[in-house]
C-alpha cells in the first residue's frame, strides 16, 4: 500500500502508468474462464459428486461407517480440520508478521498466502460439520452452547479469522479491480459487472489510499491475536483434557509453531504452481523461493524446538499414561509412521534447506510436499494415539474397536474437504488478479526511479 | 484301546496346561453348597451384584464380551465356568487368583450364593443341591444372635453374641468376630478380627474421622470369621459414629462445569469482550470500504477520474 509524499509522485508518474500496462496484461492474462478452467472445475465438481455421494452414505446410516467408536471417537476428520486450521495461519505470518515489519519480499506472495488462508479457513468448518453422527443438531450449539466449552469458542474464531482473512485477501486487491475493470472487456459480462461492484468506486484518488491503508493496517493487527486464538483454541480441545499424550501445557505454541510449517509449505507449492502454470516468472522470482525457504528453515526449526520438548519433559517422568503413549510412538504400533512424520518432513528437509541448491524453486517444491504431507500426518499422530489408552479400562468392548482405522468412506468425505480447498483457491486465483498489480507496479517504479536518483 | 485312551486324556490335559493353569480347588472346598436354594429373589440380588461387583472384567454373560486379560476371565455363561461346582465358584470367588480379586472382604457368603445363583440361570441343566445343615455346627440347633453397643465416650463398639434354644441363651465364646463398615463399593473391614471372651463379647476400636451421613450415622456390618462353625450369622446396625458429612453441591455456584448460566463471570466477560472487539474492529473496516466508496461517488462527479 501506499502514500509517503515522495511515493504521492511515483503513482503519478509516466512511468508509473506504463509499467501498470505491462504488469496488469501479465498477470490479467490467467483472469479468464477458458478451456482449461471449465475442464479443471468440471472435474474437480465430478470428483465432489462422487465423495459427497460416499457422505451421503454416512448422513444415512451414521458414523457407524467410520473407523470411529467408543475408544476412538476423534479420526481423520479431526486430524484434518486441525491441519486446515493450522494450514490457513500461514496468511497472518506472511501478511502481517512479515509484511508490518517491513520485508518489502512478501508483496507478491501476501495475496496467495490470503487465498490459502481464506480457502482452508471456510472448509475447516464445514470438516467439523463431517464428523458430527447429526448434522442436523449443528444449530444446538448455538442456541445451548456453554460459554465454558472449547468447542464455542472454536467455532467463534474459526468464523471470525475466516472473515478477517477474507477481506485481508479483498481489500488490498480494490485498486487492482479498479485498474483491471477496464482491462477485461472481453471477459464473460457476469466478472465485469462483479469487478464494477468490487471496486467500490475506486478512482486512484489520494484519499483513498489513506483510508484503504487505514483500513488494512487494522486487519493486519487484528488477525495476529485472531490467528493465534484459533490455533490456540484448537490446541485447548485436546489439551484441556487430561488424557496423556494430550495434557500439555505447551500445546498452545506446539500447535501455533506447527501450523507455520505447514501453511509455508502450502504456499511455496502455490507459489510454484502459479509461477509455472500462469508464466509468473518474472514477479515469483527465484529470489522469493529463496526467502521463503528461509522462512521454512526458521519456522521448522522452531517446531522442533517445541516437538524435543512436548517429547523430551514427559519422556523424562514417564508417568504412566504418558509411558504407555510415548512407548506407542517411539516403538510401538506408530513407531514407522511418527519417525517418517518426523525425519521426512522436519529434521531432513531443515537440513537440506541449509544448501543454497535445495533453495530454488524445484527442490523446494519437492520438500515442502514432503512437508505438507508430514503435516497433515503429524496431527493424525496427535489426534488419533492418545485416545488408545484412556485412563479407565476399556471394557465390554469388541477387540477390532480398539485400533482406529479410517474406512473408506471415511476417506473419500475428507478428500472431498481437500478438493473443495482446490475449488476455491481455482475460484479466487483464476477469477481475479493473483498477484498485487498496483504494488508491484507502485515497487517498480520506486526501485528504477531510485537507480536513475543513484546515477 | 485302553492306553490309546490314556494317551489321549493325557495329551488332552497336558494341551489344556499350556493353555491356562488350571485353578485346582482344595477338595474338601469343592462340595460345599449354599445354605439356602436359589429362587428369583437370589437371582435378582445376585445379578444387581454382579454388575457392580464383576461385570467391569467378566461382561454380560452370554455375550462373550469379557475384559482381554491374560489368563482371560471368560465369560459366566460359557461352560468354562459353568463346569465347576457351586463349591468351586464359591471358592475361587472368596480366594481369587491373579487379576481375579479376592471378594472374602467385600461380599459376605450369602451375597456370594447370590452371585452363583444368578450366574446359574444361564446353565439350563443345573440342578441345585443345597446344604443340609443352615446353622451353626458349634451350638447346633441354637439361633446364633449377634448385638451391637456403641460406646461413643471412646468410639467403641462392643459385640456381644449369644445362643438361644428353647428358653435358655448362652454366651458364643471362643469365636472370631469381626467388623465391617459398609461403603459406596463394597465393605470396609475396622480393627482386626477379635475373639468372644467368656462372655460372648469383643471390643472394637472405630477410628474417629469415619466420614458418615448428613447425620454421622454409618452401617456396621458384624460377622463370625468361620461362618461354617457358626453359621452366616450377620448383624447390621447403623451407628452415630462418623462425622456429619454435608455433601457439597457441586452445581450450586458458578463453575466452568455448570451450565451456562452459571458460567463464571470472568469467562463470561472475556469471551464477549474479546468477541466484541473483534466485531467492532470488522465493523470499523466496513465503514471504511463505505467511506471509500463515497469518496469516489463524490469526487468522480467533481472532476474525470483518471481511469477511462
Ligand atoms: C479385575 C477383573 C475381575 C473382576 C472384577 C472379577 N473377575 Fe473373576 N476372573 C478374572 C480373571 C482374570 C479370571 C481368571 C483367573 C485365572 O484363571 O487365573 C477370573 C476367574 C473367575 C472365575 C473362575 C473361572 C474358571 O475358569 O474357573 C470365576 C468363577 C469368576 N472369576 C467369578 C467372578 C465373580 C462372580 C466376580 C464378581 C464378584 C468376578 N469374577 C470379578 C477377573 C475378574
Amino acid at each position: 500500500m501506499k502514500p509517503d509524499k515522495m511515493e504521492e509522485s511515483i503513482i503519478t508518474s509516466e512511468r508509473y502508468i506504463k509499467k501498470i500496462d505491462s504488469v496488469s496484461s501479465d498477470i490479467l492474462r490467467n483472469v479468464r474462464i477458458n478451456r482449461g478452467f471449465i475442464l479443471w472445475m468440471g472435474f474437480l465438481s465430478v470428483a465432489l459428486a462422487a465423495t459427497l455421494f460416499a457422505y451421503t452414505i454416512q448422513l444415512k446410516e451414521g458414523l457407524i461407517v467410520t473407523g470411529l467408536r467408543d475408544v476412538t471417537s476423534w479420526g481423520i476428520y479431526i486430524a484434518n480440520f486441525v491441519f486446515f486450521v493450522a494450514t490457513s495461519l500461514v496468511g497472518m505470518l506472511i501478511s502481517s508478521v512479515l509484511g508490518l515489519s517491513g520485508a518489502k519480499w512478501i508483496k507478491p506472495i501476501a495475496r496467495i498466502a490470503e487465498i490459502i488462508a481464506v480457502a482452508f479457513a471456510a472448509v475447516a468448518g464445514l470438516v467439523i460439520i463431517s464428523d458430527m453422527g447429526r448434522p442436523d443438531r449443528l444449530p444446538n450449539v448455538f442456541l445451548f452452547g456453554r460459554v465454558q466449552s472449547p468447542i464455542l469458542w472454536d467455532v467463534t474464531v474459526v468464523t471470525t479469522y475466516f472473515f478477517v482473512s477474507l477481506l485481508l485477501w479483498f481489500l488490498p486487491m480494490i485498486p487492482d479491480l479498479a485498474i483491471s475493470r477496464s482491462r477485461i472487456s472481453d471477459r464473460p459480462k457476469f466478472l465485469i459487472k462483479a469487478y464494477e461492484i468490487l471496486s467500490f468506486n475506486w478512482i486512484d484518488h489520494k484519499k483513498q489510499y489513506e483510508i484503504l491503508n487505514q483500513a488494512v493496517r487494522v486487519l493486519l493487527i487484528l488477525i495476529i491475536p485472531l490467528a493465534f486464538a484459533i490455533h490456540t483454541v484448537t490446541s485447548w480441545l485436546f489439551a484441556v483434557t487430561p488424557r496423556g499424550g494430550w495434557d500439555s501445557s505447551i500445546f498452545g505454541p506446539y500447535f501455533i509453531s506447527g501450523a507455520f510449517v505447514s501453511g509455508t509449505s502450502a504456499v511455496i507449492i502455490a507459489m510454484y504452481f502459479f509461477r509455472v502454470n500462469y508464466k509468473l516468472q518474472k514477479y515469483l522470482t527465484e529470489d522469493h523461493f529463496e526467502k521463503i525457504a528461509r522462512v521454512l528453515v526458521l519456522v521448522s526449526i522452531i517446531y522442533i524446538y517445541f516437538n524435543i520438548n512436548e517429547f523430551l519433559v514427559p519422556g523424562y517422568k514417564l508417568k504412566s499414561i504418558d509411558a504407555v503413549h510415548l512407548k506407542e510412538l517411539f516403538s510401538g504400533h506408530y513407531a514407522p509412521l511418527f519417525w517418517s512424520v518426523q525425519l521426512l518432513g522436519l529434521v531432513i528437509p531443515v537440513i537440506l534447506l541449509l544448501f543454497r541448491r535445495m533453495r530454488k524453486p524445484f527442490p523446494l517444491l519437492i520438500i515442502s510436499g514432503f512437508v505438507l504431507m508430514a503435516s497433515w500426518l503429524k496431527r493424525f499422530i496427535i489426534v488419533v494415539p492418545p485416545q488408545a489408552h484412556p485412563f479407565l479400562p476399556v471394557q465390554n468392548v469388541p477387540a477390532e474397536w480398539l485400533v482406529y482405522k479410517p474406512t473408506l468412506i471415511e476417506s473419500a468425505v475428507t478428500t472431498a474437504s481437500l478438493i473443495l480447498v482446490i475449488m476455491i483457491i481455482t475460484i479466487l486465483s483464476k477469477l481475479f488478479p493473483v498477484l498485487p498489480i498496483q504494488e508491484i507496479a507502485e515497487e517498480e517504479t520506486r526501485a528504477e526511479a531510485e537507480q536513475l536518483n543513484s546515477n | 484301546m485302553k492306553n490309546i485312551l490314556l494317551v489321549i486324556i493325557t495329551l488332552q490335559l497336558f494341551i489344556f496346561d499350556l493353555k491356562s493353569q488350571e485353578w485346582i480347588v482344595p477338595d474338601d472346598k469343592k462340595s460345599k453348597l449354599s445354605t439356602f436354594p436359589f429362587d428369583d429373589i437370589t437371582r435378582k440380588a445376585g445379578e444387581k451384584l454382579f454388575s457392580v461387583n464383576c461385570m467391569s472384567c467378566h461382561g454380560t454373560p452370554g455375550k462373550g464380551n469379557f475384559l482381554n486379560l491374560v489368563p482371560p476371565p471368560g465369560d459366566p455363561a460359557t461352560e468354562k465356568i459353568q463346569r465347576n461346582s457351586d463349591g468351586e465358584i464359591f471358592y475361587k470367588i472368596t480366594t481369587g487368583r491373579g487379576q481375579m480379586p479376592s471378594f472374602k472382604s467385600v461380599l459376605s457368603s450369602p451375597e456370594i450364593w447370590n452371585i452363583i445363583s444368578y450366574l446359574r440361570s444361564f446353565n439350563k441343566t443345573y440342578q441345585q443341591q443345597v446344604m443340609a445343615v443352615i446353622t451353626s455346627s458349634a451350638y447346633p440347633g441354637a439361633d446364633i444372635g449377634l448385638f451391637l453397643l456403641f460406646n461413643s465416650s471412646d468410639s467403641t463398639v462392643i459385640l456381644r453374641a449369644s445362643a438361644t434354644k428353647g428358653n435358655s441363651t448362652v454366651p458364643v465364646t471362643g469365636a472370631e468376630v469381626k467388623l465391617l463398615i459398609h461403603r459406596t463399593f463394597g465393605l470396609l473391614t475396622v480393627d482386626e478380627a477379635k475373639t468372644t471372651d467368656k462372655n460372648g463379647m469383643a471390643t472394637f476400636r472405630l477410628p474417629d474421622n469415619l466420614p458418615g451421613d448428613t447425620s454421622g450415622n454409618i452401617m456396621v456390618s458384624a460377622r463370625f470369621v468361620n461362618e461354617e462353625l457358626f453359621g452366616s450369622s450377620t448383624k447390621d446396625t447403623s451407628l452415630c459414629a462418623g462425622i456429619k458429612t454435608i455433601p457439597v453441591n457441586l452445581v450450586a455456584d458458578r463453575a466452568m462445569w455448570n451450565n451456562v448460566r452459571k458460567a463464571p463471570v470472568w469467562l463470561i466477560l472475556t469471551y464477549s469482550l474479546g468477541l466484541l472487539t473483534a466485531l467492532g474492529f470488522i465493523f470499523y473496516v466496513l465503514m471504511k470500504l463505505r467511506d471509500i466508496f463515497i469518496v469516489g461517488e463524490t469526487l468522480s462527479s467533481e472532476k474525470p477520474s483518471k481511469e477511462k
